[in-house]
């Protein structure tokens, strides 16, 4: 009993760091540039793919199947730098406009990277085979865990604490919470918006994108998987609270968690369980659980 | 006049179409309709009350399982019955979703119905012994204004009087959907629309008034929906998925949500063009995705907007 | 008295808006609420319209307790307000904006399927309200295209469409230039004898307006009353006119 417990709990925080990431990508890039980006999950699916082929690339070149993590984490991240062309490709064009058309907007983004990526990668699911157990399986509290899954949980956690202290520490953190409590006090006191929102959204794209390449191993890259997360990833940062970074993390925890449990104990609420828990949240903490003050 | 004798065109031509237009393409008139019928709805929210839903295609997803729980479960065939309970049901389940939703603005509200919609998609998903899960339902053939025609091949049916039975609920949602925007009702709208704070001193309920609309809207997105099932014969979940509720919103940008017909005329080259533009390349979302960028970015008024250079709404009296 | 408040507080945080005002309004009343800027001018016409719930304290309409019942319903039970920061509808036209309030007055916004055009009594108040403010010509222009000084006249002219007992006109010849105050003070104070308004409550900046229309004038300071009391009484006042009025006193 307890195993099973601990084997659910566990998969569930592994799914919840991932989330985290794409969430945590969302959340920094909505703080400052005040858009909600549904093309997250998009950048999501485009980690996982570039994540599978750079893997591809690696054993190929005859590197040693026990550092794959190496090419995984450095393309998924590489791979982050789209978000500067997004960026100033497109998003630049509309800050000024309601922020409906800035939701439309990063939506013709997932409807054109859906297809880019199929365009690219193809139709048929592509997965990194065999790379999971690389690294064997712990036992723990009684039950077995891929060694790959508390891999992630831990990168997740560093990373974490990493924007944490990014955030709190730093100049360039101050710029960015100065930003987006106060754009225009920022511009006055000089700081470079242009390249402030660049980085920014390269940053929360980067996010996204190692997510998705970090999470490749334990799944499949398919090409809906993009449009599936962001409503997931829309759960977090809703329960966590719009632009809150401790709420991505606890809100993916709440989700990634919840759902291992209704998965195992009923699962036809999965997903359902979540989105009442949305609607609860929204409709009595409209600012989620660590959102600003103003209702 | 002009604009008169262009609607008149239009008109004709759809009455004309199943005599002369290949019937692949009249088949194509079929979800064109049913979905001009569902963004009249949404527009009402969207381009008079100032409301983006983001989870509209709930509503289509209510009206498309009515048709086929009462069809293939219940065995009702009369689809006056079905677009009247679509409608009825569209109207319940907006009523307390809507109450909820209406009090947020915004990106607020789009991800309130947001959420809403993903319940609705996921419970017919999972819920599979009910609904068929990602199957979906048979819709069976319903019966028009009291006549069987089960006799009729499959298409015959569909471009004969399936095609006509559309185009009068089009229609008839049509001059409903004026009436209303043209009403004290509608006033109303547009000034929530336009400067909430100063509509409410004037006595005016926003929250009331966003309401009504909301349910107005979700009932004409059901009885969208349940046109869309006869041609397909089948109903199933993705109707209801949040990508759905984007293409909605997508349709409605790209005829131009500031005019009445820009939502129809959006349905309309939406349909074609994916049409089109599958047939010649494999990925019509990469190129809809560019369109609706470029709309955004340059064209916010969509087509209507370069036809019509004026701003959102027209002068109620001469 | 047809509208009474009694001992308003409105505390923001630690911050004390209001601190104990109170004070009646009779029919027949011109009054004029003065004060400089942070004395709680505008959380006084926000508290008074239903805007903003006092801490404490109520505001009572014609023996009804109306404190924080919101715009709407306010507006419905006969006090109108206009904004010091105009407040149009940019994409409707003058009539359209008038016919709203008539609508809303009428209680006709429940009617979905009827014509606005056909709907007769809301057309001829409309334009009648339109007349009284000189907009007449300009009926068919949408708000957004109006000069400056006629967005502000269509902002008082919607108020008045409601046929209010009481409007609340907050700073109502701001961002008007000095030649328009007076012509849009006239034509307020001889609209509101024609359509009936039986007490205008005002803020007001421009000392002349304030002295030239008013029956009564209340100051306010730090959150308090400070005087209460005909033009006369006010302007005899050292206290006041030191802390207050000072300007005027001054250029005089």
């Amino acid at each position: 009993m307890t195993a099973h417990v601990v084997n659910v709990v566990l998969s569930g925080v592994f799914h919840a760091s991932i989330l985290f990431l794409v969430s945590a990508g969302l959340q920094v890039v909505f703080g400052v540039q005040k858009i909600f980006n549904l093309a997250c999950g998009s950048f999501y699916a485009l980690g996982a793919y570039v994540g599978v082929s750079a893997v591809g690339w690696y054993l190929e070149a005859g590197g040693p199947p026990a550092l794959f993590i190496a090419p995984l984490a450095v393309a998924g991240l590489a791979v982050g730098a789209v978000g500067v062309v997004v960026e100033r490709g497109l998003l630049r064009f509309v800050y000024d406009r309601d922020e409906t058309f800035q939701l439309l907007l990063t939506f013709a983004i997932v409807l054109m990277m859906e297809d880019a990526i199929r365009l690219t990668w193809g139709t048929s699911p592509r997965s990194t085979s065999g790379l999971y157990l690389t690294y064997g399986r712990v036992g723990v509290l009684g039950t077995t865990v891929p060694v790959y899954n508390l891999i992630v949980i831990g990168a997740s956690l560093a990373i974490a604490l990493l924007i944490g202290g990014l955030l709190t520490r730093t100049a360039f953190g101050r710029i960015i919470r100065a930003s987006a409590d106060n754009r225009e006090m920022a511009e006055a006191l000089g700081v470079d918006m242009r390249r402030l929102y660049a980085t920014v959204f390269a940053l929360g794209t980067a996010l996204g994108t190692l997510g998705g390449a970090l999470v490749i191993p334990a799944t499949v890259a398919m090409s809906e998987m993009g449009i599936e997360l962001i409503v997931e990833a829309f759960a977090v940062v809703v329960i966590g609270g719009l632009g809150s970074m401790r709420g991505a993390l606890v809100g993916a925890l709440v989700v990634g968690v919840l759902r291992s449990i209704a998965i195992s104990v009923y699962p036809e609420l999965e997903m359902l369980l979540i989105y009442l828990i949305v609607i609860a949240v929204l409709v009595l903490r409209p600012r989620g659980l660590f959102g600003g003050p103003r209702a | 006049m002009s604009g008169r004798f262009v609607l008149a065109l239009a008109l004709g031509a759809t009455v004309l179409a199943p005599l002369v237009a290949p019937t692949y393409h009249v088949l194509l008139m079929l979800p064109f309709m049913a979905y001009a019928v569902a963004l009249l709805g949404l527009n009402l929210l969207f381009g008079y009350t100032g409301l983006v839903s983001f989870g509209h295609a709930l509503f289509l997803g209510v009206g498309a399982y009515t048709g086929a729980f009462l069809t293939s479960v219940f065995n009702v065939r009369s689809m006056e019955t079905i677009l009247a309970a679509a409608a009825a049901l569209g109207a319940l389940v907006a009523a307390p979703v809507g109450a909820l939703c209406v009090r947020y603005v915004k990106i607020y509200f789009g991800m309130l119905t947001l959420a809403f919609g993903m319940v609705f998609y996921t419970f017919v998903l999972k819920f599979y012994r009910l609904t068929g899960g990602d199957e979906g339902m048979p819709f069976l053939r319903p019966a028009l204004v009291g006549r069987s025609l089960e006799d009729l091949p499959k298409t015959d049916y569909l471009v004969g009087p399936y095609y006509y039975y559309s185009l009068a609920v089009l229609v008839l949602a049509t001059l409903v959907m004026w009436r209303i925007v043209r009403s004290p009702f509608g006033l109303c709208l547009k000034t929530i629309r336009d400067n909430p704070t100063k509509a409410e001193t004037l006595g005016i309920g926003v929250a009331r008034y966003r309401w009504c609309a909301f349910v107005i809207s979700a009932v004409y997105a059901a009885v969208g929906g349940a046109l869309l099932g006869p041609p397909t014969g089948n109903v199933d979940p993705t109707l209801a998925y949040w990508t759905q509720s984007g293409n909605i919103v997508f349709m409605t940008l790209l005829g131009g949500f500031a005019s009445f017909f820009g939502p129809v005329l959006g349905a309309f080259v939406f349909i074609y063009l994916q049409d089109w533009v599958m047939s010649v390349v494999p990925f019509w979302r990469l190129i809809f995705g560019a369109i609706l960028a470029a709309i955004v970015i340059v064209a916010p008024g969509g087509l209507a907007g370069f036809w019509v250079r004026r701003p959102p709404v027209e002068a109620s009296s001469p | 008295m047809i509208l009474r408040a009694e001992g308003l507080r409105k505390l923001y945080g630690q911050f004390c808006a209001l601190d104990g005002v109170s004070l009646a309004i009779s029919a027949g009343e011109f009054v004029s609420i003065i004060g400089p800027n942070g004395a709680g001018k505008s959380t006084l016409v926000n508290v008074l319209t239903g805007v903003l719930r006092p801490t404490a304290g109520t505001v009572t309409f014609r023996d009804r307790d109306v404190s924080g019942i919101g715009p709407a319903r306010l507006a419905r039970l006969g006090i109108a307000r206009s904004f010091q920061l105009v407040q149009i509808f940019p994409d409707l036209t003058v009539l359209e904006t008038l016919q709203a309030a008539v609508v809303s007055r009428l209680g006709h916004g429940t009617r979905l399927f009827a014509s606005l055009a056909a709907d007769r009594a809301v057309r001829e108040g409309a334009l009648e309200v339109a007349e009284l403010f000189g907009l007449g010509p300009k009926r068919h222009v949408r708000a957004r295209h109006l000069p400056q000084g006629d967005k502000k006249l269509l902002d008082v002219a919607s108020a008045f469409a409601l046929r209010p007992q009481i409007i609340l006109l907050d700073e109502p010849t701001s961002g008007v230039s000095t030649a328009d105050k007076t012509a849009i003070m006239e034509t307020l104070v001889s609209a509101s004898r024609r359509i009936g308004v039986q007490a205008i409550i005002q803020v007001e900046h421009d000392m002349d307006i304030v002295f030239g229309y008013s029956d009564r004038i209340i100051a306010l300071h730090e959150g308090r009353v400070l005087a209460d009391g005909p033009p006369a009484t006010i302007e005899a006042d050292r206290r006041i006119v030191d802390t207050v009025i000072g300007r005027r006193a001054r250029a005089r």
